[in-house]
């Protein structure tokens, strides 16, 4: 079983986020980057596909701020067994459409069994790079998928739908899924495993293509959204803020 | 006196049970010896010596438990002495008409009259009063049932000790030493009862000797011989037994004081064994950090295992055991033991390495209980470290990937991504300064005096904030001259080297050092006990040089001291209660400056019976603050704000003698970020809101000085005067 | 090149999901704009009552026994084959798990733009704008996609759900591809296991979120909510800890709600919890970050901490 795992290097949201000089992206020399949280997702199902069915688990994604190793020197510490990065003079946003692009054509000569990756990333605003992938490769995707299983080239996947319906499919492989979420939460990689894969492991490396075009997607505005309006906030301390509560509730004959 | 025959028996018995004991003995040598290295030891022989004299004046062990201490004192001296009765009792038997009653004038030799009555003063005494300790402690065991000698439901048990072998060992040994001393003292109240006088150096034996009058001839020799047996023939028996049986910790306990740890308490030992960092830092292959098996542990805690008695003392203080958590410190040492006699001889002498899980020694969940406060290695008596096994067990299980609460993986996921446990960006990290009136210094920018490393509670909880900022401001108006790391900084990894994340400890130091390299400063000052532990004790191999690191107590007290603060507003309506911060009373000695500042201030301080190295843990500590998921029980810091009211507000004692609002407000004063959250939270689970409120210190001094406001910057000169 | 604008609608279990709804109304509006018709496609089998339930200009059904349930490879064929033929202005999915299978799928395949999580849209000067969250909710970013046809997946309440009900009658035609060897086969449903309370059904509820912090806590929450007389909801943290079943969740991946009350504990909401229940009556927040999107969608909120009003209210109400 040849599996790669395609990820996102994003711009992280735990910060305040700051909008450049243009207002058309992020101040990105402003904000740290950070894997997709689905995407550890993806990695830690790959793995889990290796442990129970055997294979090899390749980590490949776009060195975005060319800072990614750290990522792939995490997703070898947590057992995946090569990692490689698509590198080129890059600079942010690379949108979701190009990524893919590029991600495909490293893909296509990796000629995986299943190729997964996370469901969404915050910051593909051109769509999904795994449906993509899937065009650019002509393989079948299904994504949103919360459990996957492999045997005798085929995938058994659970697909989720809204109020906790899901729905089995069976995938011929090769294929692409997106993963919504891992059957076991994405183990810890202990950072000693992480430092000795920054000293040993070998990163293969694509050369971009800088002929593939954009996607036509172009932001001409961002901004923080405008909410509708604001909650009244509630003064004073929990013993106050609870006898306001109280008597709204009760003032709406709420209780 | 003995007969030929009974001459002979006791040397082969002394060769051969002697022999066996003494094989004993290198076999435990060679086990200890199996353990791991550890940090060298320095002047070994000075440090042995001390360690005898302070066991010969049993200090480790009135460190609690006074009543029960006095009574091992009897026996430990009473045993102790025997050496030396042994040894006349040998002669008596060996040589013809050797004696020592009525100061030994009726003897074939002669000897000193005032030394043998000193020395049978002594030797009747204590025989009664060791007599006298063992059948307390029997009773006690046997009969009373003391708890303290119980383990809470769930402690993992070596299956011996579950099925109560130590009790048996106790009543062995109890026996034992109630047959051996008390034959002796019977064999010298036969001899006075033979000549029928009484002797003033023996009054005890003298006494008992009324019981034996009339016995025929044959009858005190009889008697006389069968009690000498019963004394020394019994010691030989003993002795190989003696060597598996928890009764060895007065051999072992001198020595494991003697090379116990010497490095600062907060310092922990490297999580792999030293001597494989000798050629660079890169650890042998075969050297993982931490332990898995038995063998991983260090050599000290192989001796810890022998220097053990089982007297508990170490759960009584244990904040989790306390909580009734399957965490006893004690177990871990009495399952090492145990687990080691299972296959002594195969590790002693045949150089076997049995791969003994510790998972036999410990469960996980109880690993995962420990808070690391450092209180049962601080009490034990024997100077062992039950906190280094556990934490060398969570180092391995970090690494090997074994699964970890959600709520520590989160947290070290959060500190790996953005050096704190808060899920926030890094940027954040200075977001409090912004609500001060005035900038703070960026140390890696400019120039400062003081370094303030504010650590992560201080720098993001929204329940500290307002108290980092109190302190900016009072730092401010005092004209200290401060500046911060701001995003640079990280979390000083303290807990997290506690959790057993040595690689993160590593990373978070390093970069921590790197900032620290930027900045321009003479001296750290921080508000976090954890910080400073770890900037104090543990940032050697990463920093070019050290700085001194103070906690902010200090610096206030000296801003007091030098008269750049004042007390304009005593704090006379107060009575308060302080509570030491695991990691700067107990771990760094840091006990008087919080005091004096309370005392400068005009603070009623009412010390709880649990204060300075006493002090009881929030249970926030060693990663416990991290935990997804809480446990039941009463949780320390709610066990500990009862302490406190019971301190300030005594319950009335049927006299309806309440606290009268005149008395002034009760205050429980920390001097830590994270005990403000534990405690605040623990006042109102306890249902305790109104009747005492938990201050941070600078609380007080903001108070104490008339409000932290920084003066108002002097006009500038307006330019009409040019 | 047409005008037109195609609306994939969605159904489950023979249920019409209501984003179909929301986007048929929305693409009549736009295509009022662009001076086109508004095309309600429906993919299924046995589906053509259902397919007769929207307001669009017209409505594409095609019905094939491969279509019944949602399949992203033959729903696919389907689509890429209806778009070459109709080449529309605009073709609009729901940002659902189904949706979400198929827009960026078939903007590669069609070589089409893309936007993906958009809230609002707008013709501007003949030019579509197309407004998207992005960087989790904390950002809006505004497109305009270039050429002259776009994919947009839409977000659940974007467009007023009414405006998309009717009764045009549709046509019903049969796949214009062969789906025969599909490389995903559809083996079952597999529903959520019942017995549990059926929160939708509810009027008040009492969410629970992150800021809960451990399983624990839950306790408290729950007695909350029984002095409230309400029941307890939760977003995809908790339910994902199993600290919940998967039917309390609130959300893109659980059911959507309109209760009359809805407070929220410890919950910052993230889009898509928010899309669950946006519609809620009146919204109460307790989360400590003041600066958490939930306090923009709520009527009152407070940051105090979750546990000391929780506790005091349960006080009061008993």
């Amino acid at each position: 079983m040849n599996i790669v795992v395609a990820i996102k290097h994003v711009p992280s949201t735990a910060d305040e986020l700051e909008i450049n000089d243009e207002g058309v992206n992020l101040d990105f020399d402003e904000v740290d980057f950070t894997i997709n949280e689905f995407d550890e997702q993806a990695i830690e199902q790959a793995v889990l596909v290796k442990e129970a069915s055997g294979g090899e688990v390749t980590v490949i994604g776009v060195d975005v701020i060319e800072e990614l190793d750290g990522v792939l020197h995490t997703a070898l510490a947590k057992g995946a067994d090569k990692a490689a990065k698509i590198v080129g003079d890059l600079e942010p946003p690379i949108d979701s459409h190009t990524q893919a692009r590029w991600l495909a054509d490293a893909i296509g000569g990796l000629t995986p069994d299943l190729v997964l990756t996370g469901v969404q990333a915050v910051d593909d605003l051109d769509g999904q790079i795994g449906p993509m992938l899937a065009a650019y490769l002509d393989l079948p995707y299904v994504g949103v998928v919360t459990g996957l299983s492999v045997s005798d080239g085929t995938a058994t996947v659970h697909k989720e739908y809204a109020g906790g319906v899901m729905a089995e499919f069976e995938v011929n492989l090769p294929a692409v899924v997106g993963v919504q979420a891992a059957e076991k939460p994405p183990r810890y990689a202990p950072i000693s495993k992480i430092r000795q894969m920054a000293k040993s492991a070998d990163l293969e490396e694509y050369e971009a293509d800088e002929n593939v075009g954009d996607s036509g997607c172009e932001i001409r505005k961002m901004a923080k959204p405008v909410s509708a309006g604001h909650a009244e906030m509630l003064e004073g301390d929990a013993e106050e803020v609870a006898e306001k509560i109280i008597e709204i509730l009760e003032e709406r004959g709420l209780l | 006196m003995l007969t030929s025959i009974e001459r002979v028996l006791f040397i082969l018995m002394a060769l051969a049970l002697g022999g066996l004991a003494g094989a004993g003995f290198y076999g435990i040598y060679r086990i200890v010896r199996s353990g791991r290295s550890a940090p060298p030891r320095q002047n070994v022989l000075s440090n042995l010596i001390r360690a005898a004299i302070d066991v010969l004046l049993q200090k480790p062990m009135f460190r609690s438990r006074p009543v029960l201490s006095t009574f091992h004192a009897f026996i430990f001296f009473g045993f102790s002495f025997y050496f030396l009765v042994n040894v006349t009792d040998v002669l008596e038997g060996f040589i013809p008409g050797f004696e020592l009653v009525y100061g030994g004038q009726n003897s074939s030799i002669s000897l000193p009259a005032g030394l043998v009555n000193l020395f049978n003063l002594t030797a009747d005494i204590l025989s009664v009063l060791t007599l006298l300790g063992m059948i307390v402690f029997l009773v006690r065991r046997f009969l009373a049932h003391d708890r303290r000698l119980k383990f809470n439901d769930g402690v993992l048990l070596n299956p011996k000790v579950a099925k109560g072998w130590i009790g048996y060992d106790s009543l062995i040994v109890g026996v034992f030493i109630l047959l051996h001393v008390g034959s002796r003292f019977l064999g010298q109240a036969l001899r006075l009862a033979e000549y029928g006088q009484s002797d003033p150096f023996m009054p005890f034996a003298s006494l008992t000797a009324n019981l034996f009058t009339g016995l025929s001839e044959g009858g005190f020799t009889a008697a006389i011989h069968t009690t000498w047996w019963l004394a020394l023939g019994l010691i030989l028996l003993f002795l190989p037994y003696f060597v598996r049986s928890k009764h060895i910790h007065l051999m072992i306990a001198p020595i494991n004081i003697g090379l116990g740890k010497q490095t600062p308490r907060g310092e922990l030992d490297p999580a792999t064994p030293p001597a494989a960092h000798t050629n660079g830092d890169e650890p042998a292959d075969d050297e993982d950090p931490g332990a898995r098996v038995l063998q991983d542990l260090s050599w000290p805690r192989m001796l810890d295992a022998y220097a053990c008695i089982m007297c508990n003392r170490c759960n009584d203080v244990c904040p989790a055991h306390s909580q009734g958590l399957v965490l006893s410190p004690a177990a871990v040492e009495v399952n090492k033991r145990y687990l080691i006699n299972e296959d002594f001889t195969a590790l002693a002498f045949k150089g076997d390495r049995i791969d003994k899980p510790l998972t036999d020694v410990i469960s996980p969940e109880a690993v995962w209980a420990c808070t690391t406060c450092y209180a049962c290695v601080r009490v034990c008596p024997v100077g062992n470290e039950p906190m280094a096994d556990i934490v060398d067990i969570r180092r391995r299980m970090i690494i090997e990937g074994d699964e970890l609460d959600s709520g520590i993986q989160t947290a070290l996921e959060s500190l790996a991504k953005n050096g704190n446990w808060f899920g926030k960006g890094s940027r954040g990290r200075s977001r409090w300064t912004k609500g001060l009136e005035f900038k703070v210094k960026d140390v890696t920018k400019e120039e400062a005096e003081y370094l303030w490393f504010v650590g992560d509670t201080a720098s993001f909880d929204a329940r500290v904030t307002p108290i980092t900022q109190t302190v900016a401001r009072v730092l401010k108006r005092a004209g200290v001259d401060f500046g911060i790391l701001g995003r640079l900084e990280r979390n000083s990894g303290n807990d997290v080297r506690r959790v057993g994340e040595e690689g993160l400890f590593e990373q978070l130091a390093e970069d921590n050092a790197a900032a620290l390299g930027k900045g321009q400063f003479q001296k750290i000052v921080t508000t976090d006990p954890h910080s400073l532990n770890a900037l104090r004790n543990e940032y050697g191999p990463f920093v070019e040089s050290q700085w001194p690191v103070l906690h902010y107590t200090n610096l206030l007290l000296d801003l007091f001291q030098s008269g750049k603060l004042n007390v304009t507003h005593p704090l006379s309506h107060y009575r308060v209660t302080y509570h030491d911060p695991c990691y700067l009373g107990r771990y760094n000695g840091e006990f008087s400056a919080p005091r004096q500042l309370l005392e400068l201030m005009g603070v009623e301080l009412t010390e709880m019976p649990r204060n300075c190295e006493n002090s009881y843990c929030c249970g926030a500590g060693g990663g416990q603050i991290w935990l997804g998921s809480t446990p039941a029980g009463e949780r320390p810091a709610e066990n500990r704000i009862r302490e406190a009211l019971a301190t300030l507000a005594p319950p009335s004692n049927g006299d309806g003698n309440v606290i009268e609002p005149d008395d002034g407000q009760l205050l429980f004063v920390v001097t830590c970020p994270k005990d403000v959250i534990m405690y605040t939270d623990a006042v109102k689970t306890t249902g305790n809101e109104g009747k005492i409120e938990v201050r941070d210190m600078i609380q007080l001094v903001e108070e104490a000085i008339g409000g932290a406001m920084p003066e108002p910057e002097p006009e500038t000169q307006s330019g009409g005067e040019a | 090149m047409s005008n037109d604008i195609l609306a994939i609608t969605e159904h489950l279990n023979g249920n019409v999901a209501d984003i179909s709804y929301e986007m048929v109304g929305g693409a009549k509006e736009l295509a009022a704009g662009f001076g086109g018709q508004a095309i309600a496609i429906m993919l299924g089998s046995g589906m053509a009552e259902q397919a007769g339930t929207f307001a669009s200009d017209a409505t594409l059904y095609v019905d094939d026994p491969a279509l019944a349930e949602f399949n992203p490879a033959a729903y696919g064929r389907v689509l890429a084959a209806l778009v070459e033929e109709k080449s529309p202005r605009l073709i609009m999915f729901g940002n659902t798990s189904m949706g979400m299978d198929l827009a960026a799928w078939l903007s590669v395949k069609a070589g089409v733009p893309c936007v993906a999580y958009v809230n609002h849209l707008a013709v501007e000067g003949g030019e579509l704008v197309a407004t998207a969250q992005i960087y989790g909710g904390k950002m809006a970013a505004e497109c305009v996609p270039a050429g002259d046809s776009a994919i947009v997946s839409v977000m659940a309440g974007a467009f007023p759900l009414d405006a998309g009900q009717g009764s045009t009658a549709a046509e019903q035609m049969a796949s214009p591809v062969s789906l025969d060897d599909l490389p995903i086969r559809f083996t079952r449903l597999i529903m959520p296991e019942a017995g549990d309370v059926d929160i939708t059904a509810q009027e008040k509820l009492v969410a629970i979120g992150r800021g809960i912090g451990s399983d624990d806590n839950i306790e408290l929450a729950e007695e909350l909510a029984e002095a409230m007389d309400a029941v307890l909801a939760a977003s995809r943290p908790i339910t994902d800890a199993g600290w919940l079943p998967k039917t309390r969740q609130v959300g893109k991946s659980g059911v959507s709600v309109k209760p009359k009350l809805y407070l929220m504990l410890g919950i910052s909401g993230a889009p898509e919890h928010i899309e669950g229940m946006k519609d809620a009556e009146f919204i109460i927040a307790i989360n400590t970050d003041a600066d958490a999107p939930i306090f923009d969608v709520a009527h009152y909120g407070t940051t105090e901490d979750l546990f000391d009003v929780a506790e005091a209210m349960l006080e009061k109400l008993e």
